[in-house]
């Protein structure tokens, strides 16, 4: 089940994008999503689409895995091609059927909606193959340092998001395994209908809750026992570095930005 | 009921960058009635392998037969139920998938899922509870009030309420102090005198196989490399040491006897047998002299 999701998950590896400074994938990523809006005809796509290709020829990881992280979202990206498709007014009209009309219009808009989303999934699934969890925690941290001024618990949330994070193949394991045992003794998950299914349920997520604060309780003991007590006067065992790479990296997504402003009409 | 694997491979996400292969080309068979160990590091393929003998996974390929259903990689998900009944799987850390209010209702969950009713159920479990050690005061309370030992019991109560004919263990009594460990141990060995039931059991500890199995399975690195009696497994200690499985600590003192120049006819596996061994050769000395 679990097996499926790409998207999220982090392959090892020691390239370009995997050796880079998490805060500036970061960054990158998310002003990538930013800009991606301000394409809007063919050739902005094309320049976007040239630039995400080749950051992921820089991640050396097989193309593969990113259109098979599509798949699991393609349901939500069709819905929503569709309604632009359906919807949208102007030029000139191919069908007409109701309140419904496919427009010339409304097809390219459609066609650019679902470039837009498979390149923002290209970015977001590159970004979390080639940056282990613990560090893109360390880079959110970091990044919202700025927000301690206003009294935002900083280091309570980067911790938790660290725990969390950590957590997460645990649970899944733990998941799967609760899973197994409940199938052995006779559970259908997944079967029947909406009403068996979530009573089918019921068996999986009550240990998971118990194991979860049982998890809690002893963290938090082992944690006292080894002398934490909060954020303040602590010290990083990771350190992140900012390299002349990252640096390439932020103005190539200026000059991007640049060319963008260009071709777009 | 017999457990057969033909050539069975098992991969783990295949055709995925986390690909991983756990089973390669795996031949036994489990015969009825039998009580066979599994031994091997962890990472070896225990656990894959346990997965199979009650389909919870299907081989990628080759096949597996669970007495008269035969399992191959097409295999539907559907009507699998039966296989599931008979064949109890106990997991590791079992204590972990209790859920049910109470500790009677947790135990007659399983027989009910494979259709018992409810008076049914409440029998079956006030016979489990009595057969794991817990007496009935214990029915109506719940599982989470209870200590790790007492919960481990009401666990393997709830699988041993589905009767199943073939009984999986993953290391029953990891964690357990030494009375309970023993008395776990003894309760499995009484079900499969008694009632015929068949029992595999996946362990670390030897003693445990040198006490209780007559079928040893060893495994490394999802390939099967030894299998036999405990008596043929165990001979070879060196081996054993090489592989780093340990040894019957009973096996490993004759060992250190023979060292000095004790002979025995048949490595002694069990405290008794060797118990034995040194009193018929001190009787047989005596008689000599």
């Amino acid at each position: 089940m679990m097996n499926k999701l790409i998207f999220g998950r982090y392959i090892p590896g020691d390239s370009f994008i995997h050796t880079m400074d998490p805060r500036a994938k970061l960054i990158a990523s998310f002003y990538f999503i930013g800009i991606i809006f301000l394409a809007n005809n063919w050739q902005s796509y094309a320049v976007l689409a040239i630039f995400t290709l080749f950051a992921i020829f820089l991640s050396k990881i097989n193309i593969r895995f990113f259109i098979r992280g599509i798949r699991p979202l393609i349901w939500l990206i069709s819905f929503t091609v569709i309604l632009q498709m359906l919807f949208t007014q102007g030029g000139e009209i191919y069908f007409k059927w109701g309140i419904f009309t496919v427009t010339e219009f409304g097809v390219v808009n459609g066609l650019l909606i679902f470039c837009r989303f498979v390149l923002i999934i290209f970015m977001s699934t590159l970004l979390t193959l080639t940056t282990p969890p613990l560090d893109l925690s360390d880079a959110i941290e970091y990044l919202m340092r700025p927000l301690k001024v206003v009294g935002f618990p900083v280091h309570e949330v980067s911790l938790m998001l660290s725990i969390a994070l950590r957590f997460v193949p645990t649970l899944m394991d733990e998941t799967e395994k609760i899973m197994n045992a409940q199938r052995a003794r006779g559970v259908d998950f997944g079967e029947g209908n909406l009403i068996q299914k979530m009573k089918a349920v019921v068996p999986l997520l009550i240990p998971l809750f118990v194991s979860s604060f049982n998890r809690a309780e002893d963290l938090a003991t082992a944690m006292e026992a080894r002398g934490y007590q909060g954020g303040d006067g602590r010290t990083k065992y990771r350190v992140l570095h900012w390299h002349l790479k990252d640096t390439i990296v932020m103005v190539a997504f200026v000059v991007l930005t640049v060319v963008l402003v260009l071709v777009r009409s | 009921m017999d457990i057969r694997f033909e050539e069975v491979d098992f991969t783990y996400q295949p055709n995925t960058p986390f690909e991983q292969r756990a089973l390669f080309d795996l031949n036994l068979t489990i015969a009825d009635g039998s009580y066979t160990a599994i031994v091997g590091h962890t990472g070896s393929g225990k656990s894959t392998l346990l997965q199979h003998l009650n389909a919870l996974v299907k081989p990628t390929k080759g096949s597996v037969t669970i007495g008269d259903r035969k399992i191959v990689p097409e295999t539907n998900n559907k009507n699998l139920k039966p296989i599931r009944k008979k064949v109890g799987i106990v997991f590791q850390f079992p204590e972990a998938q209790l859920f049910e209010e109470t500790v009677a209702r947790d135990i007659a969950f399983g027989p009910k899922n494979f259709g018992a009713t409810g008076e049914e159920g409440a029998k079956l479990a006030a016979e489990m509870l009595d057969l794991v050690g817990l007496d009935s005061s214990y029915l109506e309370r719940s599982p989470f009030e209870l200590s790790g030992g007492q919960m481990r019991r009401v666990a393997i109560a709830g699988v041993l309420a589905m009767e199943p004919e073939v009984l999986v263990l993953d290391e029953p009594t990891a964690g357990l102090d030494p009375q309970g460990r023993k008395e776990m141990m003894e309760m499995f060995q009484h079900l499969h005198e008694e009632r015929g039931m068949t029992i595999i059991l996946v362990t670390h500890l030897m003693d445990d196989v040198a006490n209780y199995a007559d079928h040893v399975i060893v495994l490394e690195q999802g390939k099967i490399v030894k299998a036999g009696s405990p008596q043929e497994v165990f001979q070879e200690i060196d081996w054993l040491k090489e592989k780093q499985l340990g040894v019957p600590t009973a096996a490993s003192f004759a060992e250190k006897l023979m060292a000095k120049g004790v002979t025995f006819e048949q490595l002694p596996l069990t405290a008794d047998a060797l118990a034995d061994d040194l009193l018929n050769g001190l009787s047989k000395a005596g008689e000599d002299q």
